[in-house]
């Protein structure tokens, strides 16, 4: 188990360990058999650091929704909608850029106020009507995405976005990825959050025991609100780098990102039962899935099949099942019986 | 020599990882006895029971029941054996009815057969009435109160019809009442030529019910006795290895100002009604009262939980409106809770996070994490307390019953209330720990505290309390004196109770 403090010997031996294990070894495989062909058609392999910054730009907005639901799953939550919320965020970005003509920054300002509303909707209806988060989500997962396709009329995209702001999402800055910048600030902030705060204190215990939360006296519904809400506003986030980054807002940006998301965090070792996990964890579930599908997309025979995709969703999933079976499956048949734990 | 013992030990040994809880014991319980067995809290008289019922493998020795030695014991198979156990957590299933529960329990093992729900439940009575526990069959478990729970587990081990009883603590929680009816069902086990080992803490049961008294320390026996052949004193040396005072710590504190002043209070959901009393600083106010008489209730209003919604409370003359635990904590109010293992400690965060639970702005100022200032303070109530453990970073889980009592008595402790309600405080702690917190609650009251003492140990009541308050029904029927009659308090909690039910 992962608290926020674990013991130098267990660390070794920790999900999050094992899983930079796998990390490294799917990346030398993939280092030694994957090739791809550059621009020019030559011929380069897996490990040019080239395809790293792409691979590293292409896993940030699957990232930053990783990183929002970490705190939510922490809780014991759950939250459908981030990747919903990224396409009406991204739709509402352009909107405010374009027709209504507002400059670049505040467009982008006011697009993550719209995610923070967006989460603090989820917020409402899980604390004050006590849903589960599940039910909850799974209804805005559909109301954001009803609302930018109402909003395009599934037809407007907004794109002729001005350089200055490509910049964010295609271009280098100080040697990295521009938005690989906000990824890695978004994430140190989460992480601080998560595992130096009396904040992440909170989502723990509240995951472990919401009635032992609430005993001691802790803000239960203000930290499920803050989660959610933090949720909203790292999905807009992601909302406007995705938009950078393909030059393009579209109703159906993000779809099915909620999912990738989980399974990095799940993958990751937090605890789909809340109270243990953490953001260094899902980073390297954010990893391993990234590697994993950019290595495969490399891979010669995968190439011949042109069956990168399906490997990638295939292998994913096994890997996942596998770090499930491997960390939860002792929790899940405790809970199936009344427990008899030491007195 | 009687025939063979209907269970021996052997030698046996059970390790935690480097946790060596159980040192090579030697144990024997013939038919028709009750054997106590005591021990100080985590001396590891939980887990020599859990060795026996199967539920975890002893790492060595031998389980020899009626002569013939047994291995790889699981619950199954020691049911099967005739061994039934009351642990000292209920585990029973929350979201069954109580009839599901105990017809779970007794029928265990035929998968296909049709259900006769009549006489299930018809059964389900029956044991109850046994007990004389006034349960409705058909309620949900979750809605039970611990000593509720612990009746209906009692109900199941009855109607199974065991060789060997088992029973952890089983009168932790009861009060007085039930614990009489408990006494004569045992009495009726004996009789029957059942053999039953019996845990508790509280000595004058030992003497009133037990025929043999073995003694655990460190997860090494230490000697078995007839009861007839020592006294008090003796046992309690033989736990401690020292001496400890069996008598209430004199009131040394004279009241001062009205702390907490409530008037007419009520709370339509949870049956509190038009509840009127005082606590003045220094003061220690006990709550009698029979189980479900409304203490835990009262006090969950006090702390936010279920707030009031009618009358008012006053706390240092100004009227303050509680609405939720954060609220009642801001002002100064704790509440040690009745379930220490749902709401007093969180089972899988580090005693350390457990204890520091409730002064988050105090200790992490500006909400970062000062893990050094957590882990000193975390040891200075380990120390304190007493409380035995691998250390601040072991989980509540890990411990003992009575070392979960007290990290759930040091969070509190830790936010220096102005009022502190206790809530059966002393249940399931050892001797020498529950002194120690009757010491540390008199120094706390001398100090100028306020407090509220819920107790179901009706000496504890009387030696603690400068003022008793009866309660019965949902409201408080009497104020009585400290150190009143025994039977004056029993007599206005039994006589309310009756008129209650008439
Ligand atoms: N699952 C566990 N993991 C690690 N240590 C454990 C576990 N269960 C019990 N222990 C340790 O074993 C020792 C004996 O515990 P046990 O529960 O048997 O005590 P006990 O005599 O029943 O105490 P109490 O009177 O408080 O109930 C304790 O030190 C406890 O911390
Ligand atoms: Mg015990």
């Amino acid at each position: 188990m992962s608290t926020d403090k674990p013991a130098w010997k267990a660390r070794l031996l920790s999900h999050e360990m094992l899983l930079l294990y796998v990390l490294i070894a799917e990346w030398l495989f993939f280092y030694f058999t994957g090739t791809t062909t550059n621009r020019r058609g030559v011929i380069v392999g897996f490990g040019t650091i080239d395809r790293q910054f792409d691979i590293l730009r292409h896993s940030c907005e699957i990232g930053l929704l990783a990183l929002a639901l970490t705190p939510v799953i922490l809780t014991a939550g759950i939250d459908l909608s981030v990747g919903s919320l990224l396409g009406l965020c991204a739709i509402l970005f352009g909107k405010f850029w374009h027709d209504a003509g507002l400059s670049i920054p505040v467009a982008a300002v006011l697009a993550i106020g719209c995610g923070a509303i967006g989460g603090a909707i989820n917020a409402a209806l899980i604390t004050t009507l006590r849903l589960p988060p599940l039910i909850v989500t799974l209804g805005t997962y559909s109301l954001f995405r009803g609302l930018a396709e109402a909003i395009t009329h599934g037809a407007v995209t907004y794109t002729d976005f001005p350089e200055s702001f490509l910049f964010l999402g295609q271009e280098r800055w100080l040697g990295l990825p521009t938005q690989a910048w906000l990824f890695l600030l978004v994430a140190v902030a989460v992480w601080l959050l998560v595992h130096r705060t009396t904040f992440g204190r909170s989502f723990r215990t509240i995951g472990f025991s919401p009635g032992g939360a609430r005993y001691a006296g802790l803000p239960v519904n203000r930290r499920l609100a803050l989660v959610y809400v933090l949720a909203g506003i790292i999905s807009a986030l992601a909302a406007i780098i995705y938009t950078a980054r393909l030059g393009q807002a579209k109703a159906d940006a993000g779809t099915g990102y909620e999912l990738f998301a989980i399974t990095a965090v799940v993958l990751g070792g937090t605890s789909i039962f809340g109270g243990s996990g953490s953001v260094h964890g899902t980073l390297l579930g954010v990893a391993a899935i990234a590697v994993l599908k950019n290595g495969l997309a490399c891979l010669p025979v995968v190439m011949r099949m042109n069956a990168a995709e399906e490997m990638s969703g295939l292998l994913t999933g096994a890997l996942l099942l596998l770090a499930l079976t491997g960390s939860v499956l002792p929790k899940i048949l405790s809970t199936l019986r009344p427990r008899r734990q030491p007195a | 020599m009687p025939p063979a013992p209907l269970l021996e030990l052997r030698r046996l040994v059970k390790s935690y990882g480097g946790v060596r809880a159980l040192r090579g014991v030697d144990f024997n319980l013939h038919a028709g006895e009750v054997h106590a067995l005591l021990g100080e809290n985590g001396a590891g008289k939980s887990t020599l029971i859990k060795t026996v019922t199967g539920a975890h493998a002893p790492s060595s020795g031998e389980i020899v029941i009626a002569g013939e030695s047994v291995s790889g014991l699981t619950p199954t198979t020691a049911r099967a054996l005739g061994i039934a156990c009351i642990y000292q957590q209920p585990a029973l299933f929350p979201d069954l009815t109580v009839v599901e529960n105990i017809a779970l329990r007794l029928e265990a093992g035929a998968t296909l057969r049709r259900l006769d729900w009549r006489a299930r439940k018809v059964r389900a009575m029956e044991l109850l009435a046994r007990i004389g526990a006034a349960i409705a069959p058909d309620a949900e478990v979750r809605s039970l109160s611990m000593p509720e729970q612990q009746l209906v587990e009692i109900a199941c081990a009855l109607g199974a019809g065991a060789r060997i009883v088992i029973m952890d603590e089983p009168t932790a929680s009861l009060t007085q009442k039930e614990q009489h009816l408990l006494f004569a069902v045992v009495r009726e086990l004996r009789g029957s030529g059942v053999g039953v080992i019996y845990i508790s803490h509280r000595l004058e049961e030992i003497f009133a019910l037990a025929d043999r008294v073995t003694v655990l320390r460190d997860g090494e026996s230490v000697g078995t006795h007839a009861v007839g052949d020592i006294n008090e004193a003796g046992l309690i040396k033989l736990m401690v290895g020292r001496e400890v005072a069996q008598i209430y710590p004199a009131s040394e504190s004279s009241a001062g100002e009205v702390v907490l002043s409530v008037r007419e209070v009520g709370c339509r959901a949870s049956g509190v009604h038009a509840v009127t009393f005082d606590v003045r600083a220094g003061e220690v106010f006990g709550l009698s009262g029979l189980v479900g008489a409304g203490r835990t209730e009262l006090a969950r209003v006090l702390f936010g939980l279920t707030p009031a919604d009618t009358g008012e409370i006053l706390l240092n003359g100004e009227r303050v409106a509680i609405s939720s635990p954060q609220n009642a904590v801001a002002h100064g109010i704790a509440y040690v809770p009745e379930d220490r293992r749902r709401h007093g400690v969180v089972l899988d965060l580090p005693i350390a996070h457990n204890m520091t639970m409730a002064i988050h702005p105090r200790i992490f100022p500006g909400a970062w994490l000062r893990f050094g200032a957590e882990r000193s303070l975390a040891l200075e109530f380990i120390r304190d307390l007493a409380v035995k453990c691998a250390g601040p970073d072991a989980p509540g889980g890990s411990l003992s019953g009575g070392n979960q009592q007290k990290v759930s008595l040091a969070r509190w402790l830790a936010t220096k209330p102005k009022l502190l309600i206790l809530d059966e405080p002393t249940q399931g702690v050892d001797v020498g720990a529950k002194s120690e917190i009757h010491r540390i609650v008199r120094r706390l009251a001398k100090d100028g505290l306020a407090v509220i003492l819920i107790s179901s140990d009706l000496p504890e009541v009387i030696g603690m309390s400068d003022r008793i308050g009866v309660m019965g029904g949902g409201s408080l029927r009497a104020i009585l004196p400290g150190k009143s009659d025994p039977h004056v308090v029993m007599a206005a909690a039994l006589g309310t109770a009756e008129k209650g039910a008439a």
